[in-house]
C-alpha cells in the first residue's frame, strides 16, 4: 500500500472511530432523556451526519485506491470535516445536558414560539446549551452554517437545519425559572444575526448601517478616520446596537418580566455598582443607558403604568438608574483607559433611534398584553398567595406572558407576606425557608405556563375536523 | 359525607381565596361528563416520574439522606409512554394540581377501567383537608406483562367527602363558623407539588427518640483496607 494511502486510511479510521463515537453518544442521550424539539432536530442532524461522514469515509479510501492523484484533495476533505466536527463537538454535549429535567422547559417551549412569531423567523428554534459560564449568551452560528454548507457539498443528505440557534444558560440556573427569562435578550441576538446575514438583507438592519456611518462621520467630522479606526469605532456600534436591540426585543416578547430578571442577573453577577453602571465598554452599553432605554419601551408600550403600583427595589433600581442624565456617561476601554465620548453621544442620537425603529419592525404588535396582564394579574396572584397554580376563571387559558409577569411581579412584593402566612412569623427571616418558596413559586408558574399550552392544544384541536372525526368513532 | 357534582362545581366556581373553595386544574374536558361522575372527578396522568433505583447497598433505609436515593427522575411529554415493567412499581403525578379546603378529604382511586389492566393506583391514597399540589400517584402494575402509560389519559378518580361538624356545629353549613371541628396543620414538607415527590424522613433514631426509645440499632457501611495488621476500617462513614 503506499504510504500515502496508508496514511489517510489512519486518518479516516481515527476520524470514523470518532464520529461513531459522536453518533451512539446522540442516540443514547435520545433514549435516555427528554429534550424540547429544537435539541432533538440538532441530534438529528448529527446522527444522520455522522451517518453520511462514516459512508463518505469508506468512498473516499476506495477513491483513493483507484486515483492516487486525488490523494491530497480527499486529504483536505478529511480536514474539513474534522475541522466541522470539531465546532460540534463543542455544543453536543452541553445541549444534551440540557434535556428537560435540567432547563425550565415550558418557557423554553414558549420562548420558542415566541420567536416563530418574529418577521423572518418563522420555523426557526433554538437549541439550549447548559455551560459551565455563570452567563447567558448566544453561540453566533453564522459560522458553523457556512462550514455545515461546505461539508454538505459531500456530505449531501445531511443538511443543518435552516434556522436553528445555540443558546447557552449557566447550568446552575437550569431549573430555575425567574432568572431564565434572560434567554430572551440572547434570542434576540440569534434573531439579530439571522436578519443581519438575510439575503436580501432586513432593510432596518440596512437602515441601522447607515445609521452607523452616519452617527461616525458625525462623531469624528474634525479628522478623517483611517479605516481601521473605522472599524473598530464600526465594531464597537455594532456591540452597543445589538446589546440594546436584544433586550429591547426580550421587553417587547416578555414585558418588564424581563427587566427584573435582568436586573436580578445582574446583581447576582456583582455588576450593579454605582461606578459601573454608567460605563459603556467596546462590548456594551452602560448598564444606565440600557435601563433607560427599557423603561423607555415599558412607558411606550404602556407596561410601566400597569406596573406602576409595584413596590420592588428591582423596579426602583431601574428608575433610578434611567434618569441618570446622559451626560455622565462614560467610555472607556478597558478599566482606566477613556475612550471618545462623542462616539457614545452620537450612538445615543443617531443609533439608538433606528434600534428602536427596528425592534418594533420585526416583533409582532401585541397591543393586547398589557391590558390581559392588567385584567388577570389579580386573580394570578390571588393563586399564589394562598399557594395554587394560577388558573383561569373562565374557559380561555391564562395567557403566559400575563402568568410571567404577574408571577414575577408577586415574587418581587409578596413572598415574605407568603412565607409568614405559611410557615410562620418565626420563617420570616429565615434564608433557606425564603429560597424554598421562591422554587415553589416558579414551579406554579411554570406549571401554570404549561397548563395554558395544554389548554390552548386542546382548544386548537377542539372543533376541527379532526375532533369531529374522533366523536363519530367514540 | 361524599361532595356530588354540583357542588365540587359549586366549589370550584369559589374564589380561589374563599376558604370552601376547591381547586382541579387544568381540567380538560368537552363535556362535563368527560370527567365528573355523579360523586367522583377523573384525573389525568401527569408527565414527571420517579422511577425506582438500583440501590449500591442491599436495602433501602428510610431516613434523612434517603430523599434522593431511592428513585431516579423521568420526564415522559405529552404524547410518548412510560413503560412500567412487570411486578415494578412507579411514583407518577397527576396532571391536574389540587386544592382542598379546611371542611374537605379526598380518596384517589384507580379508574375501573385502568384497574382492569392490573395497574394499581394508590395504596396511600387519603388527601388530607387544605392539601394542595399535583397528587402523587403509586403505580404498581400487577400484572406479569409490562404496560405502557401515556401521560394525559385518565388514571384514577378523586371522591371528595365534607367532614362532618360536631353536634353544636352541624346547624352551620359554612367553613369558617366550623373552624374549631377543622383545624389542620398545614404539612410545609409536602406543600404545593407539582411533580410526584420522594418521601421526606427523619432519621429513624430522632422519631424514635420522640417515643421514649434511646437505643436505635444502625447500619453503618464502612470501607476497609489492609494493613500489616489485617483490614482495618477506614474512619470516614460512607
Amino acid at each position: 500500500m503506499p504510504s500515502g494511502l496508508a496514511d489517510l486510511l489512519h486518518d479516516a479510521a481515527v476520524l470514523h472511530r470518532f464520529v461513531d463515537f459522536i453518533e451512539e453518544y446522540c442516540k443514547e442521550q435520545e433514549r435516555s432523556q427528554t429534550y424540547v424539539d429544537a435539541s432533538g432536530l440538532f441530534f438529528q442532524y448529527v446522527e444522520k451526519l455522522a451517518a453520511g461522514i462514516k459512508q463518505e469515509l469508506g468512498r473516499e479510501i476506495e477513491r483513493a485506491q483507484r486515483f492516487p492523484s486525488r490523494l491530497p484533495i480527499l486529504r483536505s476533505n478529511i480536514w474539513t470535516l474534522k475541522n466541522y466536527l470539531r465546532l460540534l463537538h463543542a455544543l453536543i454535549k452541553p445541549a444534551a445536558d440540557a434535556h428537560t429535567l435540567t432547563i425550565p422547559a415550558p418557557l423554553i417551549e414558549l420562548a420558542a414560539h415566541q420567536l416563530q412569531q418574529v418577521e423572518r423567523m418563522k420555523n426557526s428554534c433554538v437549541v439550549i446549551l447548559l455551560t459551565s459560564e455563570f452567563m447567558y449568551f448566544q453561540r453566533p452560528h453564522t459560522d458553523i452554517k457556512d462550514q455545515a454548507r461546505i461539508v454538505e457539498t459531500f456530505i449531501p443528505k445531511a443538511s443543518f437545519p435552516p434556522k436553528l440557534g445555540f443558546i447557552e444558560l449557566p447550568y446552575s440556573q437550569g431549573p430555575s425559572f425567574f432568572t431564565n427569562l434572560a434567554i430572551y435578550h440572547e434570542i434576540g441576538h440569534f434573531v439579530y444575526e439571522e436578519l443581519s446575514n438575510s439575503d436580501p438583507p432586513h432593510r432596518h438592519i440596512a437602515a441601522l448601517k447607515s445609521a452607523i456611518v452616519r452617527s461616525l462621520n458625525k462623531a469624528f467630522r474634525k479628522r478623517s478616520l483611517d479605516p481601521e479606526t473605522f472599524a473598530v469605532a464600526a465594531k464597537i456600534l455594532g456591540n452597543w446596537i445589538q446589546e440594546i436591540f436584544c433586550d429591547l426585543f426580550a421587553i417587547r416578547l416578555v414585558g418588564p418580566a424581563f427587566s427584573f430578571a435582568f436586573v436580578e442577573m445582574l446583581g447576582m453577577l456583582g455588576f450593579l455598582s454605582e461606578k459601573a453602571t454608567v460605563i459603556f465598554n467596546p462590548t456594551h452599553p452602560a448598564t444606565a443607558c440600557r435601563f433607560a432605554e427599557h423603561v423607555r419601551m415599558l412607558q411606550n408600550d404602556s407596561w410601566w403604568n400597569a406596573i406602576a403600583n409595584i413596590d420592588a427595589g428591582q423596579k426602583k433600581l431601574l428608575e433610578r438608574l434611567s434618569n441618570l442624565p446622559q451626560s455622565g456617561y462614560k467610555f472607556y476601554w478597558d478599566e482606566s483607559t477613556p475612550g471618545p465620548q462623542s462616539l457614545v453621544q452620537v450612538f445615543l442620537d443617531v443609533v439608538v433611534p433606528a434600534i428602536r425603529k427596528l425592534v418594533r419592525q420585526v416583533t409582532p404588535e401585541n397591543v393586547t398584553a398589557v391590558r390581559r396582564f392588567e385584567k388577570a394579574r389579580g386573580s394570578i396572584e390571588d393563586c399564589l398567595r394562598v399557594g395554587v397554580v394560577p388558573h383561569p376563571t373562565s374557559s380561555s387559558p391564562l395567557d403566559p406572558v400575563s402568568i410571567i409577569n404577574s408571577a414575577f411581579c408577586f415574587y418581587l412584593t409578596a413572598l415574605p407576606e407568603v412565607v409568614k402566612r405559611f410557615e410562620g412569623a418565626d420563617a420570616e427571616n429565615d434564608v433557606a425557608v425564603h429560597s424554598l418558596w421562591t422554587k415553589r413559586l416558579e414551579m406554579w408558574t411554570m406549571k401554570a405556563i404549561e397548563d395554558s399550552q395544554i389548554q390552548d392544544r386542546f382548544r386548537g384541536v377542539r372543533g376541527t375536523a379532526l375532533w369531529s372525526s374522533l366523536e363519530k368513532k367514540s | 359525607m361524599v361532595l356530588s357534582r354540583k357542588e365540587i362545581l359549586r366549589r370550584m366556581k369559589e374564589h380561589v381565596s374563599q376558604e370552601d373553595s376547591i381547586v382541579i386544574t387544568p381540567l380538560i374536558y368537552k363535556e362535563l361528563e368527560d370527567v365528573f361522575d355523579a360523586d367522583s372527578v377523573d384525573l389525568r396522568l401527569g408527565c414527571h416520574f420517579l422511577l425506582p433505583k438500583t440501590l449500591d447497598q442491599p436495602f433501602f433505609s428510610p431516613d434523612r439522606r434517603s430523599a434522593t436515593s431511592l428513585h431516579v427522575r423521568v420526564h415522559v411529554p405529552l404524547g410518548q409512554f412510560l413503560v412500567v415493567p412487570a411486578h415494578q412499581t412507579i411514583l407518577g403525578a397527576t396532571l391536574e394540581f389540587i386544592k382542598l379546603p379546611s371542611d374537605v378529604s379526598g380518596q384517589v382511586l384507580t379508574k375501573s377501567s385502568v384497574a382492569r389492566t392490573f395497574i394499581v393506583v394508590e395504596t396511600a391514597p387519603w388527601i388530607h383537608p387544605q392539601y394542595r399540589g399535583c397528587l402523587t400517584l403509586e403505580i404498581a402494575n400487577v400484572s406479569n406483562t409490562p404496560v405502557l402509560l401515556y401521560p394525559g389519559r385518565l388514571i384514577c378518580q378523586l371522591v371528595l367527602m365534607r367532614i362532618a361538624p360536631t353536634q353544636e356545629n352541624a346547624k352551620t353549613q359554612t367553613v369558617k363558623d366550623n373552624k374549631d371541628d377543622l383545624s389542620t396543620k398545614l404539612d410545609t414538607n409536602y406543600f404545593g407539588p407539582v411533580y410526584p415527590e420522594a418521601p421526606k424522613f427523619r432519621n429513624p433514631q430522632d422519631d424514635l427518640l420522640r417515643i421514649g426509645v434511646t437505643r436505635v440499632s444502625s447500619f453503618k457501611r464502612t470501607r476497609l483496607h489492609a494493613t500489616k495488621k489485617g483490614w482495618r476500617e477506614e474512619k470516614s462513614e460512607l
